[in-house]
């Protein structure tokens, strides 16, 4: 695979990643898995997962995780390099133009119906992991316990991510 | 040297900021209230701005903060500063990936992080669906949210699509 095909999906990406990073899986998706056939699904799952509890922008962090899977180093800074092209263009010509636009009335109104169009596709990321990667009891016991556990107690996320991960590594269950 | 601080407050920010883009909201107000390199005012509209600019809301924010502060310049830095240490954290959890790939440890870490990470998206998705639904506007923002949900299967070869039809709801929603 070419660098610039790689340059040319992640600015594509970069274009489309409009209200927040739960974009990226569907469109990673759509790039990578159905028209080229480069990446897994199940891999896609585990760098949404990574890129979670390591620090920095998810949409940032599954970029690297894919590029590398792509093309090592050179893919992950190209990938990181596309993402980031189109946003910087954007932002830089409209902090020069406008300024003003969070007070206009209309920018407000289509703000709230994107936000609910976030909610969509951040449920059909949830439903997608729970197709592809909760296989079984074990895992439906770690949901419940660690959603429980982050709205009822005041643990940090990382830290229950962390515990999550001991308490599956203790109880094994995989075997070579 | 204004542009070596705001590489260091962006490198501050990127490293500790887990959890995505809106994690970086608490530092970009402490930069504002420690420097004085813009107002409050100013960062409101920032986040208004990178919601409905494409590219990550974080990486937006940003480059806009950057050329508010120092020019298009700026705006490099503090992009280079807030990627340079998760690229290099993520090349590190690649490393570690790779070398126990196939084994028993890492098969079991990730029986662990997926189903956390999982249960994290949806308590996310539970507070933003009370905060968007439940608390303002809710029966427009129930009814919207139900088209999208039907919507979403039609065009989920095109996820971006989605974008615009929600916000194209939410404009439509509030002219009548």
């Amino acid at each position: 695979m070419k660098l610039f095909d790689i340059f040319k999906i992640y600015f594509l990406i970069g274009c489309q990643l409009i209200g927040g990073g739960y974009v990226i899986l569907p469109l990673l998706r759509k790039y990578l898995i159905e028209k080229r056939n480069w990446l897994k699904e199940e891999e896609l799952i585990e760098y949404v997962a990574l890129s979670q509890c390591l620090p920095g922008i998810i949409a940032l962090n599954i970029s690297i995780f894919s590029g590398w899977r792509l093309n090592k180093l050179k893919g992950s800074l190209i990938a990181v390099f596309g993402l980031i092209l189109p946003s910087f263009i954007i932002v830089s010509l409209i902090s020069l133009i406008l300024y003003k636009i969070s007070d206009m009335k209309i920018v407000e109104n289509l703000f709230f119906g994107i936000r609910l169009s976030m909610l969509i596709l951040l449920f059909n990321m949830i439903y997608d992991i729970f197709k592809t990667s909760m296989k079984s009891y074990f895992s439906y016991f770690l949901f419940f316990f660690i959603l429980f556990m982050i709205i009822y107690t005041s643990f940090s996320p990382v830290i229950l991510i962390i515990l999550a991960i001991l308490i599956s590594i203790l109880k094994g269950g995989h075997k070579n | 040297m204004i542009q070596l601080l705001l590489f260091y407050e962006f490198l501050k920010t990127g490293i500790f900021a887990i959890g995505g883009g809106y994690a970086t909201i608490p530092f970009l107000y402490h930069i504002c209230e420690k420097y004085n390199w813009f107002t409050v005012d100013e960062l409101t509209d920032m986040i208004a701005i990178s919601n409905i600019t494409p590219g990550a809301v974080g990486i937006n924010m940003a480059t806009y903060t950057g050329i508010k502060t120092c020019g298009i310049l700026g705006g490099m830095i503090s992009i280079t500063g807030l990627i340079t240490g998760p690229f290099i954290i993520t090349i590190f959890a690649i490393y570690f990936l790779n070398k126990y790939k196939n084994t028993k440890l890492l098969k079991n870490f990730f029986q662990g992080l997926i189903p956390a990470s999982c249960a994290l998206l949806t308590y996310t998705f539970i507070q933003l669906s009370i905060k968007n639904i439940f608390v303002e506007n809710n029966l427009k923002a129930l009814i919207i949210t139900l088209i999208l949900f039907f919507i979403y299967p039609f065009v989920r070869k095109n996820p971006s699509l989605i974008i615009f039809i929600g916000g194209f709801f939410g404009i439509l929603f509030n002219v009548f």
